[in-house]
């Protein structure tokens, strides 16, 4: 069934990246904001704004039956719940199903099962994609230290319910196993309602990469290439790629297809990312975690892909499928995004919210913004920092690495401070260049030397 | 220094977010008058009322539409506003009497509508003692967050 009327449940630069797409397939658009965001820009871009709340997303953006309340209210015959807030909460996408309104993401038995790192590790084992040798749910400190025994240090702790880097830690001894795992328990238990923690092999030298999917919900899923984010500082990605270049080409053929497999297995509805370790040394790659949402570096693929992901997205909601076949997926040239938080890198990253004084970002071939911050803007203390992405396309990586330079340095930003000084280091640095990087690198070796700068 | 459009944006974004009811200022000149009251002038002194849409979205719910505009409301009356979005019910279920009418003598505990959320129904309470003056959010329409729903005059 077409869709005619979306929701929006999300702010910033994804509420106006997909009522962009919204609007440019026809379909009308409703967002659903807080207080804080009542003249924001994705506000007065979509066809109508609704304040659900006050400014603290608990009492707004994160309360389930406020937002599809306000979906249903105003019509809307779809929702589409952007990243981060409930994008992966199974709640929301079965409120939105009983009530006659097409998520736009996974069915909620999906998110449940994959969302939980343990669950999606066994469907993995059965799909016959390889994980990273690990154990299942750890409950005491000793449990640990005898799986650990069998590991080999150095380990990595996790929490099964989380991301982001709640209640993980590395353990290169038993001490540190001692030291590490209550603390860790707890924090998983803050973070996610649940404490349950396991233990996984550590790789010393390791590179983030993720495949792009798109599942039909029937077991049909086209991918859309791989990524390699392993510019990360506390797991959080600063700076992202398309494609994984630094992988040879016949091991990101086997990735592409152990995406594909794992998702099709568990009739994968929408857009989906498939995260990977890829261990260079033993040039293998080991099935991490699914992020069941559209996920903030997605312009990179779109950028070597001509697709538009969202669009994909709406295509499966409406019940028309993917819209193209693995055969229509062509890719050309490299493209880098760098986010652009307002923190302060040269003081602990501390955030920097406040007024827009200017803004003038750089245009040009190959150029892309995704924003949804105007000069004059206030950028509201109660959310996350990030305030765009800056994406760079050409037809090499040297190039790219060249164009986004350039339009680094174009770019005028005053009021907050940002990340872009630090996203202009990581990029003008050699060893990022000749892509000698793992998701160590910026923690170990850019960032002390960009603080010495 | 004129003010400029933008520094006016970025006053009235903060004005909203605040729990003001007025803002004067005179910069070179230029006034500028920020009140919770719509029909507030330069000229008349500060009053309590509507929260302002200077860049309302550009399809105004129809929840919004509070029937022919009232005459201008005494200064003194206060409005109970919508603690979050939902749909406003004057009555406690379709076949009871409404919490309120209009010339209803209210405590500050005295409930007087429901806010629905997905079947879940939280009373709004008058939170001053006094008579209802006005009531205008209509019956069964959803609400936005702070939208006036009724209007007293306190004793």
């Amino acid at each position: 069934m077409p869709i005619k009327r979306l929701f929006v449940a999300n702010r910033g630069e994804i509420a106006l990246r997909v009522l962009r797409t919204a609007k440019r397939l026809g379909i009308e658009t409703v967002i659903g904001v807080s207080a804080a965001d009542r003249n924001s820009w994705p506000a007065t871009f979509a066809d109508r704004a609704v304040v659900l709340g006050p400014a603290p997303a608990a009492k707004s953006y994160l309360d389930v039956k406020l937002v599809v309340h306000a979906a249903h209210a105003t019509g809307c015959d779809a929702l589409h719940p952007g990243y981060g807030f409930l994008s992966e909460k199974p709640a929301l996408s079965r409120l939105c199903e009983d009530n006659g309104i097409a998520f736009v993401g996974p069915r909620a038995e999906t998110i449940e099962t994959l969302g939980d790192k343990l669950s999606a590790r066994r469907i993995a084992h059965d799909a016959g994609v390889a994980t990273v040798p690990g154990t299942d749910r750890i409950d005491s400190v000793a449990a640990a230290l005898g799986a650990a025994d069998t590991l080999g240090y150095p380990v990595v702790m996790k929490a099964s319910a989380g991301g982001g880097g709640k209640g993980m830690f590395l353990a290169r001894s038993t001490a540190d196993i001692r030291a590490g795992f209550d603390r860790s328990s707890r924090e998983a238990l803050a973070a996610f309602g649940d404490g349950t923690l396991y233990i996984e092999r550590y790789v010393e030298t390791a590179r983030h990469v993720e495949v792009q999917v798109v599942g039909d919900g029937t077991g049909t899923v086209i991918h859309f290439g791989d990524r390699d984010c392993s510019s990360q500082r506390r797991y959080q990605k600063l700076v992202e790629e398309a494609q994984a270049v630094a992988m040879p080409v016949a091991l990101r053929e086997k990735l592409h297809a152990a995406a594909v497999k794992f998702t099709a297995f568990a009739n994968y509805r929408s857009a989906g990312t498939c995260e990977f370790l890829y261990d260079v040394a033993r040039e293998d790659f080991y099935f991490m975690e699914l992020n069941s949402r559209i996920q903030v570096e997605h312009p990179v693929t779109e950028m070597v892909t001509g697709e538009d992901l969202i669009a994909r997205q709406l295509s499966v909601a409406a019940g028309d499928g993917v819209g193209v076949t693995q055969q229509d997926v062509h890719f050309s040239g490299h493209a880098i995004e760098v986010r652009i938080n307002a923190e302060d890198p040269k003081d602990g990253f501390r955030p920097s919210p406040g007024r827009i004084t200017a803004w003038e970002p750089p245009t040009g071939t190959g150029v892309r913004l995704d924003t949804a911050v105007r000069v004059g803007d206030v950028i509201p203390p109660f959310y996350d920092s990030m305030i765009g992405k800056l994406i760079a396309c050409a037809p090499t990586r040297d190039e790219a690495i060249d164009r986004m330079l350039r339009a680094i340095a174009a770019f005028r930003v005053e009021g907050p401070k940002t990340t872009l000084p630090l996203a202009r280091f990581i990029v003008a640095h050699p060893d990022f260049r000749t892509n000698h990087i793992s998701t160590h690198w910026l923690e170990d070796t850019v960032l002390p030397a960009f603080l010495k700068e | 220094m004129p003010l400029k459009t933008s520094d006016v944006e970025t006053l009235v974004e903060l004005f909203g977010q605040s729990t003001w009811e007025e803002l004067r200022l005179e910069v070179d000149g230029d006034e500028l008058l920020l009140s919770t009251n719509s029909h507030a002038t330069l000229d008349t002194p500060a009053t309590p009322g509507t929260v302002p849409s200077p860049s309302a979205p550009p399809t105004p719910p129809p929840a919004r539409d509070a029937g022919p505009a009232p005459a201008a409301r005494p200064a003194h009356w206060l409005c109970v506003k919508a603690p979050n979005l939902g749909t406003f019910y004057t009555c406690p279920a379709p076949s009871k009497p409404p919490y309120v009418s209009v010339g209803a003598t209210v405590t500050a505990d005295t409930e007087v509508c429901l806010i629905e959320v997905m079947k879940l129904f939280t009373t709004v309470r008058a939170s001053v003692a006094g008579t209802v003056r006005e009531i205008t959010a209509k019956d069964g329409e959803m609400v936005e967050y702070d939208q006036p729903l009724l209007w007293i005059e306190p004793t």
